[in-house]
Parts: structure tokens; sequence; C-alpha cells
């Protein structure tokens, strides 16, 4: 692969397009937490279903990632298998790329997918593999897309890897397919990983608007769908702003207009739905998207009555990554919760500022620091729950602090109004639950005055 | 008996680790540790994410970060300025620094590094050490023990050649195996102890990794074998190992301060079991405790209760090479069939087993055990289970969906016992699946 240079690294920090924006800090090293670039890569494309997905690179890269995010597929599961070229010694001696040609041709034979992710590595990036090349060939000789994936972990975080992933997809696949005649062309979901489900609550919703969805890009997806997605009408970018430069570059080279939304909370749900009619400039199908959502919010709101007895006035800690830490405070305002303290690591100056918007002046903010710091504000502001990753999922629960998961690896669907719904149980679940009263008390003979003076 | 491999090209569900998380396991059984990866960001945090994953427990590791330029040009400076983080911030006892393949293949030299590091800082007290652990080789048990290994290599150059060492009798280093869960750890610890013996762990994940309610955040490890009991334990009388991977620390101990060693290859099933409390009654002269006596008759009597469901049974079985060698010992003691077993890299354990191995993945699982009717695997192979209609028992690592898994016990009388009536269960279920299916069906 090639180098990236200082400075184009720079420019393509955080996934912001403008070179200006500021970069991403280094990583510090004995401080840093978060994936690589790779992660960031797989996190972005694995979502594909029906694709195969290599990870080219010695053993631990594919074997301690495959199988770790929750997002579901309704059909095909090939995208749930792990493979890897598993490179050994002599492999890195006298060069992998015949082994990751054999294993294309592999996959290709045993498993027939309609298209396979390559990705580099640290280990093939640094010795000089020609992916590209391998992947071409491959590809013209098998006559099916062999995309290679240039993400590997050490040019950078996560989001840079999100960012990468997005280039792979406009470089080799958007725009290399045609939709079938009779499809009802909509809008793309940008950036919508299907995390436990939540992607097929929000088509629902759509599909009850009116509205199609042309491609998911790329929660549950199908590689042919991708691409055709510049036939899109509108492109909406969901909670990742590292793919906000796969919309705009759209929006250049194939004049998709875009915007950026989210499905959290209700009023975010409306706003994005009612955006997605503007920009489809079609008066018919706002008046429906305004019928649906009143109804919806209505119901909604009744749903939610008891909950929001329970919730109001509680305080919690959000941190989460990027987009989320605005989207979904508005989903917690909704039910009147007020979030005393939120991350802000890894969000840009864009998201700060949308934080700002929806959050008090007594919030505080935490720009990096990991588990030590976010308990700290929780018993600083006297947080009731914390909403978080996996990662500090059991550093709560050491602390006795309730809990609940809003990362890749959580299990129950928040986006949408019935997502909303099951945020404001799930809080109430977690608040209520026996737990935390039993876990606080000590032992009966704890609390017996030691029977003599020793 | 033999050794093999199903030729192909790419690995397919691969059930390997990467060496570096058996370090970063090793680590979290020595009290106020800190793992430091030195390679990229990712490669601490994706083992982080899968062991906090299994064990639900905050796992403590940390990365020197290297990003490209600093593979390229100074990899050590990143890692000094890890270190000096760490050191000041955290104060750990013991800090274990992990060379990955990025290092290696750059061709990085910490080593020396760290030795000039810790003489320009007068670095006393604490135990610092480095291993290289390349993904290219072994898997989460090679990382594992290599890292013990190099663990009690620091503590001899510190203290072991100084003086005479003064030999406790009563005293025993126990060094169990990667594939040992918490509660297995746990069962052994009390095994010997209820023979007379001080047991020093090594490393002690049944007090980090088990579940406990300390408070009060710390990155560091919380729980496991501090360092004081870690240094002591060179004045042991004996070391047991568990696990044929074990051999090697032990011999190292042997070799540099003459401590007698003796390596169960497992402790899972009878025999194995007889073995262990037979020696321990032999060194000690104490009489087996009672309740082995009773555990004993106990897993006895189920194996009786559930050989009928075992009887005409086929088992596939994927784990690392220890456990496979212990669970194929075990099955051996059901009666059932094992029609495959399947292991991530070769051992001399592993060839010298008088079945057939095949080294490889979940998809070779699949393949070669194809209509077995249970399955044992980490949790990456339930897909496979159920593409094949076996009943899927979980075992090794990583476990994740069960509640619990890392207390579950297997080893000694009262493990085989817990196994046998789970895989029993397992295949009743299935059973009574099937026969509702069929009769639905009807
Ligand atoms: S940092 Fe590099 S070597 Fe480590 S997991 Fe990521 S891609 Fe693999």
């Amino acid at each position: 692969m090639d180098p990236l240079r200082q400075d184009e690294f720079d420019s393509q920090a955080c996934g912001s397009i403008a070179p200006k924006a500021k970069p991403c800090p280094r990583p510090k090293p004995g401080e840093a937490a978060g994936g690589c670039s790779f992660d960031g890569a797989q996190i972005t494309l694995l979502p594909i279903m029906d694709a195969a997905h290599l990870v080219h690179g010695p053993i631990a890269c594919a074997g301690n990632s495959w199988e770790s995010r929750g997002t579901l597929s309704s059909g095909p599961s090939l995208s749930q298998y792990g493979f890897a070229t598993d490179l050994t010694d002599s492999d890195i001696i006298f060069g992998g790329e015949k082994k990751l040609k054999d294993s294309i041709d592999y996959i290709a034979g045993r498993f027939a997918p309609p298209a396979i992710f390559v990705y580099s590595t640290c280990v093939t990036a640094l010795i000089g593999e020609d992916m590209d090349a391998v992947c071409k060939e491959a590809a013209d000789r098998l006559g099916i897309p062999v995309i290679p994936v240039n993400s590997p972990g050490f040019v950078g975080s996560k989001n840079l890897g999100n960012r990468l992933a997005g280039d792979a997809l406009l470089q080799y696949v958007i725009g290399t397919g045609e939709p079938e005649p009779e499809t009802d062309l909509g809008v793309n979901l940008i950036g919508e990983y299907n995390i436990a489900g939540e992607m097929w609550d929000i088509e629902k919703l759509m599909n009850s608007a009116g509205i199609a969805v042309t491609s998911r890009i790329t929660g549950d997806a199908r590689y042919k769908e991708i691409t055709w997605a510049h036939r899109a009408r509108v492109n909406m970018v969901v909670c990742s702003r590292a793919l906000l430069g796969l919309a705009k570059e759209m929006e250049s080279r194939y004049g998709i207009p875009y915007f950026e939304g989210s499905f959290y909370g209700a009023k975010e749900t409306t706003y994005s739905l009612r955006q997605m009619a503007y920009l489809m400039n079609d008066r018919e199908m706002e008046r429906r998207v305004d019928r649906l959502t009143e109804r919806e919010e209505a119901r909604l709101s009744q749903e939610l009555r008891p909950y929001r007895k329970l919730l109001r006035g509680k305080r919690a800690v959000l941190y989460t990554g990027g987009v989320k830490s605005w989207s979904v405070i508005s989903a917690l305002k909704e039910l009147g919760v007020q979030v005393v303290g939120v991350g802000t690591n890894k969000s840009t100056e864009d998201d700060v500022r949308r934080i700002a918007d929806r959050v008090g002046d007594d919030t505080e903010y935490i720009p990096e620091g990991g588990a030590s710091r976010i308990i700290k504000t929780v018993r600083e502001r006297k947080a009731d729950i914390m909403i978080a990753g996996g990662r500090n999922m059991y550093v709560a629960m050491k602390e006795q602090i309730p809990f609940i998961d809003i990362n890749q690896e959580r299990h129950k669907a928040y986006a949408g109004y019935e997502g909303l719904l099951r945020l404001a149980k799930e809080l109430t679940y977690s608040l209520a639950n026996p737990i935390w009263k039993l876990a606080a008390s000590p032992a009966p003979w704890d609390k017996e005055a030691p029977p003599y003076d020793r | 008996m033999t050794v093999n491999r199903r030729k192909k090209p790419a690995s397919v569900n691969p059930m390997k680790i990467g060496q570096s998380l058996g370090a970063v396991l090793a680590l979290q059984g020595c009290y106020r540790a800190m793992p430091l990866i030195h390679g990229s960001q990712g490669c601490s945090a994706f083992p982080k994410a899968l062991l906090t994953r299994h064990f639900r427990e905050p796992i403590a590791v940390q990365t020197s970060a290297l990003q490209e330029m600093d593979v390229i040009f100074d990899a050590n400076r990143n890692l000094e300025e890890a270190l000096n983080l760490v050191l000041s911030k955290h104060r750990p006892d013991i800090i274990g620094i992990i060379g990955t393949e990025l290092t290696d293949v750059a061709g990085v030299d910490y080593q020396n590094m760290l030795k000039t590091y810790k003489r320009e800082r007068n670095m006393r007290g604490g135990l610092a050490f480095s291993v290289v652990l390349p993904d290219f080789r072994g898997s989460l048990e090679s990382g594992f023990s290599s890292t013990v290994e190099s663990m009690i290599d620091e503590m001899i150059q510190q203290v072991g050649h100084r003086g005479q060492r003064s030999v406790n009798t009563r005293q025993i280093t126990l060094l169990p195996g990667s594939f040992l869960t918490p509660a297995d750890v746990m069962e052994l610890k009390e095994i010997i102890s209820s023979f007379g013996f001080e047991v020093i762990v090594l490393p002690d994940i049944s007090t980090s990794l088990s579940g406990h309610l300390l408070t009060g955040f710390s990155p560091l490890t919380r729980g496991g074998v501090p360092l004081d009991s870690m240094l002591q334990s060179l004045q042991s009388g004996l070391t047991i190992a568990v696990g044929g991977s074990m051999e090697r620390p032990a011999r190292r101990l042997h070799n540099a301060i003459g401590t007698p060693y003796k390596v169960f290859e497992g402790a899972m099933g009878l025999k194995a079991t007889d073995e262990l409390l037979h020696f321990l009654h032999q060194i000690s002269g104490e009489p087996v405790p009672l309740r082995y006596c009773w555990q004993r008759e106990n897993l006895l009597d189920s194996m009786l209760d559930a050989h009928f469901q075992f009887a005409g049974m086929s088992v596939v079985a994927a784990l690392e090479p220890d456990h496979l060698h212990s669970v194929s010992g075990w099955l051996e003691e059901l009666g059932v069939e094992q029609r495959a077993l399947i292991t991530s890299f070769e051992t001399p354990l592993i060839a010298g087993m008088e079945r057939e191995v095949w080294v490889g993945d979940l998809d070779d699982a699949e393949v070669l055990g194809k209509g077995a009717d249970l399955w044992i695997s980490n949790s990456h192979g339930i897909a496979g289970a159920q593409r094949t209609g076996a009943a899927f028992m979980p075992a090794g690592f990583p476990v994740w969906n069960e509640l619990g898994a890392y207390m579950s016990v297997s080893a000694g009388y009262r493990g085989a016992m817990e196994w046998s009536n789970k895989a029993g269960n397992l295949l009743m279920q299935r059973e009574a699946g099937s026969r509702e299916s069929s009769v639905r069906h009807r």
C-alpha cells in the first residue's frame, strides 16, 4: 500500500473532509484505548452480509476479532465466517502474495460469494505486499469483484478505518451496478450497521411512510444493492461522521443530496423522516410522513407515560463515540433523564457544538482518561446510571453503578419510536433492579458488633 | 499417533488466538500488574475486548500505540513513553512488555532498550520483563506459558542466584495451564492445600478473574498473586505444573534453582484426578481427605447414571492443545466415539497422543466432525454445530454465550462430574428436541 504522508494523514483524520479540521490527536502510548484502523474498516464492511471478508495477515487480527459485533443479518451469513490468510514466518520471509491469491481462489470456488473484500493488516502493509495487484488479477480471472481494503491498523484510529472503507466502496463498488428496472428508488442509509436489528425498525418506519431504501451502507446489506447506490435520490448519513466524506463525494459525483440525521429519540426520528421527504422533493410523501410521525409520536407518548414518571430527574453519564453522544442525549432528554456528564473523546467540533446545544451548563465534558475518569464523574455528579460501551460495562458493575450498553456489542435496538420505548424500559429495569440494594448491604454477621473485644 | 493438516490455503473460522492474548491473560493472574503490548493499538484493543467478553471482568492492558511512522523510525520511543506514563501514574508492581509480530517483523530491539531503561531509572522493587510473542507461531496456550517462563526468568534474575536458597518443603508452587478456568485453579489450590501444603499459584487467575467485588477502580489488575508471594515461590520444595505447556516454566525453575517438578498433563476425569491425589498422598504422607473419597464415588455414580446417555454417541472437539488432551482423556472414560479432534497448533503433547489429531480451524471441525452428536469448542463454534446438527457445548476460550463460563469446573472429580452431567444433559435435550419435531412432522 502507498504510505500516507503526514499531511495527507492529517487531512483524513477523524473522517473529516475539510483538510483544515484539527487532526485526531496521536494516541498516547500507555494510555490509549480503542481499536485500530483495520478494526474500523471491518466494522464498516462486515455488515455486507453475503460477501466474504478475508483478512490478510497473521492470525491475531482476524482470530481475535471475528464475530465480535452485534450486527444482524436477515439472510445470508457468509460475512460471519472468519477468513484469514494466517501467515506464518516463512510466508513473511518469502511473501504472502501467493497465499493470498490461493486463499481468494479457494473462497471463490467453495463459497461462490458475490464479492470478496480483502483487508491489509499491519504486517502485510509493512512488508509491502502488493495487495491491489493480487486483487485486481484475481478479480479479472475469477470474474467477481475482489476489493482491496487498505486500512492496516497502524495508519490510525478506528474512525480513519471507517473512512478508508468508505473510500474502498467509492472506488470499487458504488456505481458498478444498476438496479432492476422495477426498483423503487429512494434513500441510502449510510453508517447504519443494524446493531441489534435497529436497521429493521428504521426500514419499517420508512416503508410505512412510503419511502424506499435503495442501499443499506452497510447494515444487513447485500453486495449488489451497494453497486447501485449512485441511483438513490437522497443520502442519509446516520451516526457516522467518518462516512460523511462518502456522502459528500456522492453529491459531487452523482448529484445526490445528503443530510446528517439520527434515529435516537422521537424528535430526531421525525426530523430525519421529514428531511428525507423534503429532499426527495415530494409533497405527497411529506404529507404522508407528517401523518405517520404525528400518529407515532402520539402513540409513543402514551406508552412512555409510566416510564417518564419513573425516569424524570434521573441523572446519567454518557460515554460513547462521535455522533451518538449528541443524538442519544436527545433521546434521554425526551425521557426526562438529565445528562450530567458526556464523553467527547471521539467527537468532532461539530459534535461538541451539538452536545452543547442539548445539555445544560453544568454538564461535565469528559475528553479522555478512560474508565477512572468516567467513574469519577459518575460519583461527583451523583449520576444514577452510566451509559457507555461494553468495554466499560464490567468496570461499572464492579462499582455497582447501573449500566446500559450503547455500543456495537449490545443486544437491544434503540432506534426509532419503538427504540425509544425500549430505551425507556431498559433504563427503568436497570435502575429498579433489586441487585443494587442487595449488593450494597453487608452480610448479617458484618453488621453485628464483634463478639468480643480483641 | 498422527498429527494431520487439511490442505487449504486460508484459515476458515479460526480457533487460533494470538499469542499476545495469552500473555495478557497470564498477567491478569498477578496482583497490581500491567501488560503492555508493544504494537499498534488494535493489538491491545482486540484482546481486551475479547477477554472482557469471556470473563465479564475489566481487563488490565496497555499499548505502546505504534503508528506507521513510529514503526519505521523509532518504535522504542513509544515504548519508553508508555513505560514512563504507566510507571508514574499507576505504579504497577509487575510490568510485562509483550512484543508483537509487528515489532518482530520490523526488527525492533526492545529487550535491550528495556535493560537500559531499567538501569537508567534504577528500577528496583518491581518486576519488569519482556516476552516476544509474534502471532505466526503458537496460540493462546504458548503465549501464556512463554509469559510465565519469562516472568520466572526475571524473578530468578532478581533474587534467585543470591546466596543459599532455604527450601520450604511444605510449600508448593502451582503452575496452572491456560486452559484452566479461575474456578479450576481454585479447585486445584484447594486439593493441594488439603494435604497440608502452602500453595503459591503462578499466575493465579482464581483471585483476579473469578468475580470479586473490590471497589475503587484501578487500571492495574485487581487480585492475583502478589509480587512478594511470587518471589517467595522460589523457596518452594516442589513445582506442580498442570498442562504439558507448563513443563517449560517448571523446568526453568528446576534448572536455575533446582526445584524438583512434577507435570500433570491434565486434571480432568477419574484417572487424571486419581493420579494427582495419589501423588499428593504419597509426598505428604497424609490420607486423602474424606471429601475427595466422597467425590470420587459421586463421580463414578454419576458416570453410571449417564452412560446410557453416552452410549453410541460421537463427539467432535476443537480446543487448544493441552485442553484437547485433557478433554480427550475424559471422553475416553465416557466411552463415546471421538470422531474428530482439532487443535490450534502442534505441541509435543499433541504429537505424542494415541489418537489422530488435526491441526486446523473450526471449519475443519465441521467437515471432519460431520455427523457427530456433540460439539465441544469455544463460542465461535455455535454456527458450525448448528449447521452439522450437533449439540453445542461451550469450552475453552472465548465463551460468551453462557453466563459464568469462567466459573465452571473441569478439574478434579467434581469437575469431571460437572462436565459429564452437562454433556449428558445437552445430548438429552437434543434428543428431546428431535423427538418433538418428528411428532410435529407427522
Ligand atoms: S493493530 Fe495491526 S496487527 Fe494489530 S490488530 Fe490492528 S491490524 Fe492487526
